[in-house]
């Protein structure tokens, strides 16, 4: 490796989560459960397996498309009296948003792996906004000074007792650490309420989002979206731009897809917002904020997207729906956790740290550390060819191609 | 070419496939020594593939447990694999280490090669053997990602068996058939081989014979990856251990066929991070112990040696891994 000390950093940080027994047990329970729940999930469903097919299908059409969809997207929202941006890096994102909320603003937050990449929170925190991650796992994570290792359960290394200790010293009130889980799922309900109401400013991801009417689909089950994006007067939006597909009914199946092989029958909530809060009920005059967000901004991230587009193999990275399902699968992943990853995880991680990050070492060490096994391309429902990517990605880091 | 990115242990194995035509770098002599006894003809249409895997088992084993040693230790597995990739420069002599732990009774190592070919000639098959001038399939450059010498060593592999008149391969080692079959045509103009792995030419023959296992046993299944998902042989290693009578096929609820789980050797993955691939020999062998098994059956040499090291590590005793070929060739008394 040619940062010799990058390599050998790594793999001790790899090893000594191998050596986590802690970590170990809380990943092996959710393995087994997450196993279970798909397995439910798709027979209660069985025409599941068959949409996957179509939603493969629709990214394929839609991820050369980028640029288009983007722009119909774009106008779409303007249309709605939202406003669409497009940022081609991170720092233009953070710019963007940054400049939208300002400072001393009270922000209450949905969880996005795309404001993980840019680093949203603490930028926005750096320039002097209180932010409060709502989704619980988020939320857990921001208040021990971690990062996430899943990307639909970041705190998924975390075991309850460590949730007990943190909760009594952020909340002021004692929670025992063999507390149920329920209560402390209560506390943190009582701690964040109030947020909601009084935050300036609500800001999530989406899973997905159709062009043709620039709607936004984003699926949770904690109901924090639902008050994050509701009750501010402000909504902002961050949407990687591989997240588009043409039309809303390309967008229910996508959604339906990726909740189900996420390992749900069903999700307790799926927000389709497409632009401000409006009503039309004095006079049949259109007024904008009545109960929701008066302002309604969605910036779409390039970020190395519509370049990671270009690449014939590599660009399957960009069908992941953010199932999840994958990590599950992953001999290395369930010893290591996100500690095999960079931005985003395993295999996908590697691509994502060469071309959308243009890190050939880190990329380097983690193609390196797949095992080309290729369990998860059983287990994906776009039939992502993990295996494929990483030996085309080995190949351009080996021989020196360009990145 | 920028192999500083490529992994210490990776270079190495890709420096002996380009020096010396296997993964060691040992002599091909050692290698083709299992066959002395068979009387293999050197020639003919039919040739049996034996690869580095099982070949040269018993130096693997080694280089894997100084490897292993070493990164468990504050040295690091990368120092020791980029010295010993300028091994001749500094006057170490792994060849040598590796030669010397052969002569020590590593022969019976190569059992699965030897039953293999027992096999095949029980059901009527004869083939061929080119033993020192059997070329290396390069799998493992294919996996380090140096594609154009792994594509170069194809060309080459491909005319030294069209030298030797060579019209089909009977492959055994998971990489080596995968690569001569499906790798192959995509970097060699004109390839026409026709290449069948072992497995496929025992299960659609196993019916016509009478296979009864010398003891009643346990036995779990492990399907090695490259069968499993890069050439989709599910049914047929499951249709030759239920042909044999004695023998009850006990397997894991989720983590079989298409779902089993990698040994954790895959692609030179081990001379990479040696010390977390003993830790997933681990995690596979206790999904495996589930089925309370008396025999582990799998079908690649590497996966026999991570598994043996698996159930070293949780101190198992009285659980066998085997080769698919020896157990065959048991339930056939050969």
């Amino acid at each position: 490796m040619k940062k010799k000390s990058d390599f050998t950093e790594y793999k001790k940080e790899i090893m000594d989560a191998a050596h986590d027994d802690r970590l170990r047990l809380a990943l092996s329970r959710a393995v087994k459960s997450f196993r279970g729940n798909v397995k439910n999930a798709l027979e209660k469903f069985p025409h599941t397996v068959a949409l996957a097919d179509e939603v493969l299908k629709i990214k394929e059409k839609s991820i050369p498309d980028l640029e288009k969809l983007t722009r119909q997207a774009i106008s779409a929202i303007e249309e709605n009296k939202g406003k669409g941006y497009i940022a081609r890096t991170a720092e233009e994102a953070l710019q963007i948003i940054g400049g939208l909320v300002g400072t001393k603003k009270l922000i209450v937050k949905g969880k996005s792996m795309t404001g993980e990449e840019i680093g949203l929170r603490e930028h926005l925190e750096e320039i002097g906004n209180e932010v409060f991650e709502t989704d619980l796992g988020e939320f857990i994570i921001q208040k021990m000074g971690s990062r996430p290792m899943h990307i639909l359960s970041p705190s998924i290394h975390v075991p309850r007792e460590d949730v007990a200790r943190l909760f009594s010293k952020i909340m002021g009130q004692e929670i025992a650490p063999d507390a149920e889980i329920a209560d402390m799922v209560a506390a943190a309900r009582e701690y964040l309420r109030d947020k909601f109401f009084r935050a300036d400013i609500g800001i999530s991801g989406a899973n997905v989002v159709a062009a043709e009417t620039g709607t936004l689909f984003i699926i949770e089950n904690e109901g924090n979206i639902r008050l994050a994006t509701g009750a501010p007067p402000v909504h902002i939006t961050l949407v990687g731009m591989e997240k588009l597909v043409p039309t809303l009914s390309d967008a229910f199946k996508v959604s339906e897809v990726t909740w189900r092989y996420a390992n749900y029958t069903v999700p307790s909530y799926v927000s389709l917002i497409s632009g401000p809060s409006k009503t039309g009920d004095i006079e049949k005059v259109t007024t904008y904020g009545a109960h929701g967000p008066k302002e309604f901004h969605v910036i779409f991230l390039d970020g190395g997207r519509t370049r990671l587009a270009k690449y014939p193999k590599l660009r399957q990275a960009l069908y992941c729906l953010r199932c999840g399902g994958c990590l599950y699968e992953c001999p290395v992943f369930a010893v290591t956790a996100g500690h095999f990853g960079d931005k985003y995880f395993t295999g996908i991680g590697a691509v994502w740290a060469a071309i959308v990050n243009q890190d050939r070492e880190k990329a380097a060490s983690l193609a390196y550390t797949c095992l080309t096994c290729g369990r998860c391309r059983q287990r994906c429902p776009v039939k992502i060819d993990v295996p494929e990517m990483i030996i085309e990605l080995r190949k351009m880091l080996a021989e020196g191609e360009q990145t | 070419m920028d192999t500083d990115l490529v992994p210490p242990g990776l270079t190495y194995l890709a420096d002996n496939i380009i020096t010396r035509q296997n993964i060691l770098g040992v002599s091909k002599e050692q290698g083709a020594r299992w066959a002395q006894k068979l009387d293999l003809p050197a020639h003919a249409d039919t040739v049996f593939f034996a690869g580095c895997g099982y070949q040269y088992s018993a130096q693997l084993e080694v280089l894997m447990s100084m490897a292993r040693a070493t990164d468990k230790s504050v040295i690091g597995s990368e120092l020791p694999m980029r010295f010993a990739r300028f091994q001749k420069k500094l006057g170490l002599n792994l060849p040598g280490i590796y030669s010397n732990v052969l002569s020590r009774g590593g022969e019976t190592e190569v059992k699965p090669l030897e039953a293999a070919v027992k096999v095949l000639r029980k059901l009527g098959v004869q083939p061929g053997y080119l033993a020192e001038n059997e070329p290396c399939c390069g799998a493992p450059l294919h996996h380090a990602g140096l594609q154009s010498k792994f594509a170069e060593n194809a060309r080459q592999a491909y005319r030294t068996l069209k030298f030797a008149k060579v019209k089909r391969v009977i492959g055994i080692v998971p990489y080596c058939t995968h690569a001569l079959q499906k790798l192959f045509p995509l970097y060699v103009d004109g390839y026409d081989l026709e290449v069948r792995h072992f497995l496929e030419i025992v299960a659609g023959k196993i019916s016509l014979f009478k296979l009864k296992y010398p003891r009643k046993v346990r036995v779990t299944y492990h399907d090695p990856c490259q069968l499993v998902r890069y050439m989709s042989l599910v049914e047929e290693p499951r249709r030759i251990l239920k042909a044999i009578e004695g023998v009850e096929l006990v397997e894991t609820d989720w983590t079989k066929g298409e779902w089993a789980t990698c040994c954790g050797g895959g692609g030179g993955f081990e001379t990479v991070f040696p010390e977390l691939s003993q830790v997933l020999a681990v995690n596979r062998v206790t999904e495996l112990m589930e089925t309370k098994p008396d025999i582990i059956v799998t079908h690649c040499p590497g996966c026999i040696m991570q598994l043996k090291d698996g159930l070293n590590q949780l101190k198992v005793e009285g659980v066998e891994v085997l080769d698919l070929s020896q157990v065959v060739a048991a339930a056939m008394d050969l």
